[in-house]
């Protein structure tokens, strides 16, 4: 049986977060090369889709592709695709043009251009992705942040830099958007959102990703857990009555943008989670767990 | 459609899961230098802190140590600059996090190296994988820039 001392598990500050990457199973200097290839892809998600850099593509689609159709990275128009598909497929509950909102409450930083927050809605189909790579927005004052999303395609690029490299099991945990490889499930244990401090259950995984969002909370400042940074389209407001969510699904990506509709819409989104093969838990606030039925097996309760 | 399956958990159950602390070793000071420049020699420059990284008769760039402690966490990390002083890498060292002081005995850093599968949740023996809410990594990045404020120009 593999033991942690042959893995080589690694950690760097990336994506607003810490990113953890985990190697087992073969030779050090293999699992080393492959850490490290697996960090350079993280990187790069990091360089094109970070709403903070001048220089990613997201910043640049927010300064120019209200004006003029707008040429992107395959990986950012990958992301983009996958946004408008969930954008459609949860009825404009998982929406990326929400960044405005962001602003407003503080959560994102406000950029000296920018034009203030539309009153309304944006329009169903806000972003145009065009053949070549290319975006444009149907409005000049849209602004899109892929915060809800890209975390986890990060993780799927870094778990796709791993398996290059024949690893026989790894792990990515970038703050809460997780996936594993390998054929020993691993354990994941989950905060428990109505107490950071706490955790509410543990959770076996393999070969899959999780993530998980919650009522914002600053480790820094209190242990009491915020408001939530998942803004509701429709009313613009942070989400309310769920305390907690996390998602099971295939792919990293699909699992990140998941809990952003799980956080909205709780149990109503059981058709969107099998569509897209996924489960999830979920806490509301009257502190009641809730768990898909095809997942409750492997959810370990804190009790 | 589907049936949710509904848990009513006590509070007094989750209020028994108390997870205290939890660390993560990631590297040594030598691993992460031999990260940030395979092949180099290093010289300590100001002890346990800053040293200068050679190859070849050449100055390949720096390898500094720095913690930042903030109200729960505990974080050892590495920044290596370029000769030109300019972020080379940053490496996590040392990952603690503690709600109320309670890093109690070194041993207890070897409670996370445990198995990782099994149906009991033993907080102190299997925990390895936490996830969760964000934890900001807001402290490091402030670290940072200290870092180059304190060595970018003064180190070359």
């Amino acid at each position: 049986m593999a033991t942690a001392f042959d893995s080589v598990r690694r950690a760097r500050p990336l994506l607003g977060t810490f990113v953890e990457i985990e190697a087992a199973g073969t030779s050090r200097s293999t699992m080393d090369a492959a850490v490290g290839a697996a960090f350079e892809a993280v990187d790069r998600v990091h360089r094109l889709m970070s709403f903070h850099e001048a220089a990613s593509d997201i910043s640049r689609l927010n300064r120019e592709a209200g004006l003029r159709p707008t040429r992107v990275d395959g990986w950012t128009f990958e992301v983009l695709e996958a946004a408008v598909e969930m954008h459609h497929r949860s009825n404009g509950v998982f929406d990326v043009t929400v960044a405005p909102t962001l602003q407003t409450m503080g959560l994102l930083p406000h950029s000296c251009d920018d034009q203030p927050v539309p009153a309304e809605p944006l329009p169903f189909d806000a972003l145009e992705l065009l053949p070549g790579h290319t975006v444009r927005f149907r409005q000049t004052d849209t602004r899109i942040d892929l915060g809800g999303i890209a975390k986890g395609f990060a993780v799927d690029r870094a778990i796709e830099a791993l398996r290059q490299f024949n690893v026989p099991a790894g792990m990515v945990n970038a703050g809460g958007d997780l996936a594993v490889f390998g054929k020993q499930p691993q354990m994941i244990h989950i905060r428990n959102p109505r107490d950071p401090r706490r955790l509410m259950c543990s959770i076996e995984a393999a070969d899959e990703a999780l993530a998980s969002s919650a009522r914002r909370f600053d480790p820094f400042r209190s242990a009491e857990a915020t408001i939530s940074a998942i803004i509701d389209p429709g009313s613009r407001r942070p989400a309310g009555a769920i305390d907690g969510a996390t998602v099971r699904a295939p792919s990293c990506m699909v699992a990140d943008a998941l809990t952003k509709v799980v956080m909205l819409i709780g149990t109503n989104a059981s058709e969107l989670l099998e569509h897209y093969s996924a489960s999830a838990l979920l806490i509301s606030t009257d502190g009641d767990v809730h768990i898909t039925p095809d997942w409750h097996h492997a959810v370990h309760l804190a009790a | 459609m589907t049936k949710w399956i509904r848990y009513t958990l006590p509070a007094a159950a989750i209020m028994s899961t108390v997870s205290p602390a939890y660390s993560m070793q990631y590297l040594s000071i030598e691993e992460a230098q031999k990260q940030a420049f395979p092949s180099a020699r290093f010289v300590e420059v100001q002890p346990g802190r800053v040293w200068k990284a050679e190859s070849g008769g050449r100055v390949a760039g720096f390898f500094i140590f720095d913690r930042v402690v903030g109200k729960h966490l505990f974080i050892d990390y590495a920044v290596a600059l370029t000769p030109g002083g300019a972020v080379h890498s940053v490496e996590i060292l040392q990952y603690r996090e503690s709600y109320g002081g309670e890093i109690r005995s070194p041993s207890w850093l070897a409670q996370f190296v445990g198995k990782t599968s099994g149906s009991a949740l033993k907080v102190n023996s299997d925990i390895r994988n936490i996830a969760g809410a964000t934890l900001s990594s807001m402290h490091v990045t402030e670290g940072i820039k200290r870092v180059l404020a304190t060595y970018g120009n003064r180190l070359r």
